[in-house]
C-alpha cells in the first residue's frame, strides 16, 4: 500500500481472485440475500476498506464555540480513504454497487490518538448485465439493508452513493457569571443551542453537497450521529449519513401492502 | 425423618473416577446419543412448524466441543502473524465440527441447524463449542458423518434457502492473529500534531483481516460451496495481551442445488401491532 492510497495489500488480491472464480461471500442475512436475488442482483463478495489514521492536535478556546477544522478534515479524510478502498475492492470484482455498508471507528489501546476507520459491505452485480454504476462510473454504495434495497428498487429509485458530512465542533463552556445568572430560572441557553444548531447544519449541508455532486434527486435513510470520541465532553463530532438516490423509472411495482395483526408477543 | 432414612441407607458404592473419565473421553470419539425415542431441540414452535412444512423434522440437540492448546508465550512479543495461534484456532474448529458431525450422524440427522458458535480465546488454549439441532427429511435413513452439514443459520433461514433451491454445506471459518506494529518514539513525536494515515498499521490490520476472510473462503471452496452467507467478522485486541489483535470470520457455506434459483415473490405487509415506543427522558439530553 505504502504511500499510494490507491493500492490494496497483497492478501486482498488473493482473496478477490477466489471471489472472481464464482464463490461469493456476504454478511447479508438469508432474508437479505434472497431479496437481493429477487430484484435481479447477485452478491459477489464481502468487501472492505480500512485506514488507521492519526488525528492531529488543535487548540480550543475554553469560552469559544468553533469548528475544529483540522479534526473535521481528519475524520473526513480517514473515512474517505476507507470508503475508496472498499469501492476499489468492489470495482475489482466488477460490481455494480455495494449494499449494506457500515462505517465503524475502532480505537486500540496501543494507539490512543490513532483510530481505525473501517467500511464494510457486500458487493452486488446485476444478473441482467445492465450496468447500474453511478454517474461517476463507480460502483454505487449504500447503507441500506437488503430489505430497504428491495423496497427502493420496487419504487423505481436506484442508489447512487453513500453520502456523508461531518463537522467536529467545540462548544464553549459557560462562564461562572452566566451559570450563576441562570441558576434557578427557566431559560434557553442560546450559546449552546446555537453551537449545536450550527454544527448539525454544517454536517448536513456537506452531506447534501456530496449528493449534489452525484446528481441525486434525494437522500434516504439519513442518520445523524453525535460522538465525542476521545476528545472530552465539549468537543463533538456530528456525522450525517444517508444514501443518495435517483429516480430511474416511473413505474412502481410495489404490491399493495397487506395489513396484518401478528399474534405473537 | 428424612435424615434417619438416609442414615439407614446402605453406603453408596464408591465411584471409580478414572473409569468415569475414560468413559467420558471415549464418548468424545464415539458419541452416544441418548436412547430416548422422543426428540429434543432448542427450536421454537414456529421454527419446528416451518421445518415440517418443507418436510424436515428436528431429531436431537447435538454438540461438538474442542479445546486446543496454544504454545506458551506466543502472545508476548514478535512481528507479523502469530501463526501458532492461527493454527490452533483452525484446529479447535476442525475438532468441534468433526465431533458435531459424528454426533449428528449417530443421531440419524442429515444436518445441524441453528448452531450456536461459542469461541473463547485464552492465553493457553482456545476453546470452541458448537450446539445445535440435528434435522433430517421426515423418516429419512442415516447418512455418513461426512455428508452431514452444519450451519449457524436458524431453522427459518434454512427453510427459506431450501425453498429457493439452496442448501447449506457447512461452517466456513477463518482466523488470523497478528502483533500490532509499533512506532518508534521519533516517528510518534514527529506525527504528534499531524493528520496522517499510519500506513504500516493500516497495512498490518488490513492484511490480517483479509487473510482471515481468505481462509474462510478457502474452507468454503473445499466444501464445494458457491457462496458464504451471514458472514460475521469479529476483531479486537486480546484481553490478556493488548498488543495481539485477533480477526475471525465465519459463515455458512451454501450451494445452489436446484437447477435455478427459485424466486420467493415476497408480499408487503404492514403490521398493526402497537408500536413499541416509550417515553425516555434520557433521550432529551441529546445523548
Amino acid at each position: 500500500m505504502s504511500d499510494d492510497p490507491q493500492g490494496l495489500p497483497e492478501a486482498t488480491s488473493h482473496r478477490l481472485e477466489e471471489l472472481e472464480h464464482g464463490l461469493f461471500t456476504s454478511d447479508l442475512s438469508v432474508n437479505e440475500f434472497l431479496l437481493i436475488k429477487e430484484v435481479g442482483f447477485h452478491p459477489l463478495g464481502f468487501v472492505m476498506g480500512s485506514s488507521i489514521y492519526h488525528t492531529g492536535i488543535q487548540t480550543r478556546k475554553w469560552g469559544q464555540s468553533q469548528e475544529l477544522t483540522k479534526l473535521t478534515e481528519a475524520m473526513y479524510n480517514a473515512r474517505e480513504l476507507a470508503m475508496t478502498r472498499m469501492e476499489e475492492e468492489a470495482a475489482e470484482l466488477g460490481a455494480d454497487g455495494v449494499v449494506g455498508v457500515r462505517l465503524d471507528v475502532n480505537y486500540y489501546e496501543w494507539g490512543k490518538d490513532a483510530a481505525e476507520f473501517i467500511a464494510v459491505g457486500t458487493a452486488v452485480k446485476a444478473e441482467s448485465g445492465v450496468s447500474h454504476r453511478n454517474k461517476l462510473g463507480k460502483p454505487f454504495t449504500s447503507d441500506l439493508s437488503g430489505q430497504d434495497f428491495w423496497t427502493l428498487m420496487q419504487t423505481g429509485y436506484i442508489p447512487q452513493g453513500l453520502v456523508m458530512g461531518t463537522c467536529v465542533y467545540h462548544i464553549a463552556h459557560r462562564g461562572l457569571g452566566q451559570t450563576l445568572g441562570s441558576a434557578g430560572q427557566n431559560i434557553e441557553l442560546p450559546n449552546f443551542t446555537q453551537a449545536l444548531y450550527e454544527a448539525r447544519e454544517l454536517a448536513m449541508t456537506r452531506m447534501q453537497d456530496e449528493a449534489d455532486r452525484l446528481g441525486a434527486s434525494g437522500i434516504v435513510g439519513v442518520r445523524l450521529e453525535e460522538k465525542s470520541h476521545q476528545w472530552g465532553s465539549h468537543t463533538i463530532e456530528f456525522l450525517s449519513l444517508g444514501t443518495a438516490v435517483v429516480k430511474t423509472s416511473n413505474d412502481v411495482t410495489l404490491p399493495t401492502p397487506t395489513t396484518i395483526i401478528s399474534l405473537d408477543n | 425423618m428424612s435424615i434417619s432414612r438416609q442414615l439407614g441407607d446402605p453406603p453408596p458404592t464408591p465411584v471409580d473416577i478414572k473409569a468415569e473419565l475414560r468413559r467420558a473421553v471415549g464418548t468424545l470419539h464415539d458419541p452416544q446419543p441418548s436412547k430416548m425415542q422422543s426428540m429434543t431441540s432448542d427450536l421454537s414452535i414456529d421454527e419446528e412448524l416451518i421445518l415440517h412444512s418443507v418436510g424436515w423434522e428436528p431429531i436431537e440437540l447435538v454438540c461438538g466441543v474442542s479445546l486446543y492448546s496454544v504454545p506458551m508465550g506466543v502472545w508476548n512479543w514478535g512481528q507479523g502473524e502469530i501463526t501458532s495461534a492461527s493454527a490452533a484456532y483452525a484446529r479447535a474448529f476442525e475438532g468441534a465440527i468433526d465431533r458435531i458431525h459424528r454426533e449428528c450422524a449417530k443421531a440419524g440427522g442429515h444436518g445441524v441447524v441453528g448452531v450456536q458458535v461459542d469461541r473463547s480465546i485464552h492465553r493457553h488454549h482456545i476453546d470452541v463449542t458448537l450446539l445445535g439441532t440435528a434435522v433430517r427429511p421426515v423418516g429419512a435413513k442415516q447418512v455418513d458423518a461426512a455428508h452431514v452439514f452444519v450451519s449457524d443459520l436458524s431453522a427459518r433461514d434454512f427453510t427459506l434457502l431450501h425453498v429457493s433451491g439452496w442448501q447449506p454445506l457447512g461452517l466456513a471459518v477463518g482466523a488470523s492473529f497478528v502483533y500490532a506494529p509499533r512506532r518508534s518514539i521519533g516517528v510518534a513525536l514527529q506525527q504528534k500534531s499531524q493528520n496522517v494515515e499510519l500506513t504500516n498499521f493500516t497495512e498490518a490490520m488490513y492484511a490480517a483481516r483479509e487473510s482471515a476472510m481468505e481462509r474462510m473462503q478457502s474452507s468454503a471452496i473445499t466444501m464445494g460451496g458457491t457462496g458464504v452467507v451471514e458472514v460475521k467478522v469479529t476483531e479486537g485486541p486480546m484481553d490478556f495481551a493488548r498488543h495481539a489483535v485477533g480477526f475471525a470470520a465465519w459463515g455458512t457455506a451454501v450451494r445452489l442445488v436446484a437447477e435455478n434459483h427459485r424466486p420467493l415473490k415476497p408480499s408487503m405487509v404492514v403490521p398493526l401491532d402497537d408500536p413499541m415506543t416509550g417515553f425516555e427522558a434520557t433521550a432529551l439530553r441529546g445523548n
